[in-house]
């Protein structure tokens, strides 16, 4: 195990008046559990604003929780807690474990730095190598390993389409060699064409250095391929979750089965879009209803629904679903 | 019978860089009564063909050439004034991102008023009625509240169904849609597609729905025509375009969807990236990234050839073998 968290929530303060009183919260994320092995890919699929890139930010302490608790495991198999203010040194060494991919290449690359300068600095940051020979021979290793050229380095990001910018994001995580990283929509901002090239690249340094992946999309088919386990989330709570193609294959979560309806099918033939019914839109994160999140929705809904949130249940060994209909 | 009828079309931009040919000789119609869908990647030329129909390009620096025909009448060279009369009534449009559609500065409902004031000699308590009749057309909730309210209190959903109702509000003949449903979440995005399905069967409109998003297209349109690099490289029904398509790059688009069975394997892919507009290829423009690109590929451009069925695929593949009738398995 790599990193676990338990029972995370995060709340954003809203404030208002002069005196920037706190007037309310965005509940993000609340009473969110997980872990991520080595070498694994766990999928985070969800709607905007069901918390999927707040959790991606928790992980990465971009964000300090707000409750729970965020345990690390270091290669060293020493504990480390990252809920509390961590020691700065600690923390350096944990972001050098897990690296982060970013949605939009065109706003997460420094527009004025060449690509030799951005991967340069987190191994100045990190001073990995002192011998400047070497660090320019690492990194013009690490612009092959992604499918670009070493005489890129030069090069500002302007030069470069969509999908190789994205290369040179991941190429940025990779040069740290992490445990893990957080892909947050890594192909959402890419062309069709190009999409699959970068899926391609991830799955394959996943096998050849053994990467584990926090992988966050909206795109369920996208989330099926890449992942070994996958949660599905709601209005910042876990749905349903467990092995891939047992959450594919037995969808348990009426929210889960709605979302796998509403893909778009590819196929003229089968059209199946007006045989959904689904109303209404996920409520505010700053005042989430009673009960079940999905209850405002849920085309099953009981009176239970609206009173008590189900908690995550295991339903067999490698699935869990928090619905009250699973409930005996 | 066809409404729009495009020929020739070419749109240019003088920049720094060069000519940009954003829309280089597209020639197609759009029927009565059919959705239409012009899908490809970014820069292909989808969206300037939609602005150039609607006269929304500023010339110069656009360089506009061909025609363009709504019920015989030429738009290419209309006065802005004419274009006025135009846009809205006979053919409106709906945008990519609802939120940067509408003003935040006025409620929706002003907004939409001040839309179909422009085309109709109702009084205002008659337009206000019109507008709350077509909101709760499109399924909005309490739509007689909403009226009063500013874009900042409404979701992306939500905005995208009033930016629906107040274009169709002005009973346009024809509907320009530019990937209007990109923006929105999966569940969203099923409820505004049927939506403009049941709309369109309602009010007999003709809609162009610009995507890059082909389950979108197939759940959908009637009819697709594929842009690459500002050319329509193939034209044909929905059906038969997913199941014969002919251009290696459609075939590499519907290959690089993801299947279910195709888990954890490496996926089929189209190298290299699309051009960027002003540095185009000579030939064919895909023949750089296509797996069967020949020699007379890099020289010419290949001429439209027609199959059955109305398809039509614009490729030296089917033009060297015009015997076999383009016969080539995939």
């Amino acid at each position: 195990m790599i990193v676990k968290g338990t029972n995370l929530k995060k709340y954003f303060p809203i404030r208002k008046g002069i005196f920037l009183q706190t007037a309310g919260h965005v509940k993000a994320l609340e009473c969110v559990d997980f872990e991520l092995n080595e070498n694994e890919t766990l999928g985070i699929v969800g709607e905007s604003g069901c918390g999927k890139t707040t959790l991606g930010r928790v992980i990465t302490r971009i964000y300090t929780p707000t409750g729970g608790t965020l345990e690390y495991i270091t290669p060293e198999k020493k504990l480390l807690h990252l809920e509390k203010a961590v020691d700065k040194h600690q923390l350096k060494r944990f972001r050098r474990d897990f690296q982060m991919v970013f949605q939009d290449p065109f706003s997460s690359l420094d527009p004025r730095m060449t690509i030799g300068d951005i991967l340069r600095e987190p191994l100045d940051v990190h001073k990995i190598y002192p011998n400047q020979r070497e660090r320019d021979e690492y990194i013009e290793y690490l612009l092959e390993r992604v499918g670009l050229y070493p005489e890129y380095t030069a090069r500002y990001p302007h030069e470069f389409s969509g999908g190789q910018r994205q290369r040179i994001s991941i190429a940025r995580a990779l040069a740290l060699k992490p445990r893990a990283i957080v892909c947050d929509e890594p192909t959402s901002a890419l062309d069709v064409s190009v999409q699959s090239q970068i899926v391609n690249l991830l799955q394959e340094l996943k096998e050849q250095e053994q990467m584990a992946y926090f992988f966050i999309s909206h795109d369920l088919d996208l989330i099926h391929h890449v992942s070994d386990r996958i949660m599905v989330m709601y209005l910042g709570s876990v749905m349903e979750a467990g092995r891939a193609d047992e959450v594919f294959h037995h969808t348990s979560h009426p929210y889960t089965r709605v979302l796998m309806k509403s893909i778009p099918h590819w196929d003229p033939k089968q059209r199946k879009l007006d045989k959904i019914h689904l109303e209404g839109e996920p409520p505010s994160p700053i005042n989430p209803p009673k009960g079940c999140p999905f209850n405002t929705r849920c085309p099953e809904v009981m009176e239970r629904c609206k009173k008590e949130m189900p908690q995550l249940q295991p339903i067999t060994d490698n699935h869990s679903v928090a619905c009250w209909l699973f409930d005996d | 019978m066809s409404i729009i009828q495009v020929e020739h079309l070419k749109s240019f931009f003088k920049t720094d860089e060069g000519i940009v040919k954003a829309v280089d000789d597209v020639s197609f119609e759009l029927r009565e009564n059919e959705i239409l869908a012009l899908v490809g990647e970014s820069g292909c030329g989808k969206s300037v063909t939609a602005q150039t129909i609607l006269g929304l390009l500023k010339s110069p620096p656009a360089m506009i050439e061909g025609s363009i025909k709504y019920h015989g009448q030429e738009l290419v060279g209309l006065s802005n004034k004419a274009y006025h009369k135009l846009r809205g009534k006979e053919i409106g449009m709906i945008f990519q991102e609802p939120m940067s559609a509408f003003d935040p500065l006025y409620t929706v409902g002003d907004q939409a008023a001040e839309a179909v004031a422009v085309h109709s000699k109702l009084n205002k308590p008659e337009i206000r009625d019109k507008i709350i009749a077509m909101f709760n057309k499109v399924g909005i909730p309490e739509a007689e509240n909403r009226y009063d309210e500013y874009p900042h209190q409404m979701s992306g959903g939500m905005l995208q169904r009033m930016l629906i109702a107040l274009t169709l509000a002005c009973d346009p003949k024809v509907l320009i849609a530019d990937e209007p449903t990109t923006a929105l979440d999966v569940t969203i995005q099923a409820q505004v597609l049927n939506l403009m399905r049941d709309l369109q069967n309602e009010f007999n409109t003709s809609i162009i729905f610009i995507t890059h998003d082909l389950g979108v297209v197939a759940e959908l349109s009637d009819r697709i025509h594929v842009m690459y690099a500002g050319k329509i490289v193939e034209k044909a029904d929905v059906v038969e375009l997913f199941d014969h398509p002919k251009h290696p790059y459609t075939k590499g688009l519907l290959a690089s969807r993801l299947k279910r069975e195709m888990k954890g394997q490496i996926l089929p892919f189209i190298k290299g990236t699309v051009p960027r507009a002003f540095e185009f290829p000579e030939g064919c423009r895909f023949h750089p990234r296509c797996p069967h690109a020949m020699e007379i590929c890099k020289q010419k451009d290949p001429d439209p050839v027609a199959f059955e069925n109305g398809h039509v695929c614009s490729c030296w593949l089917y033009l060297k073998q015009n015997k076999t009738d383009g016969v080539e398995s995939q």
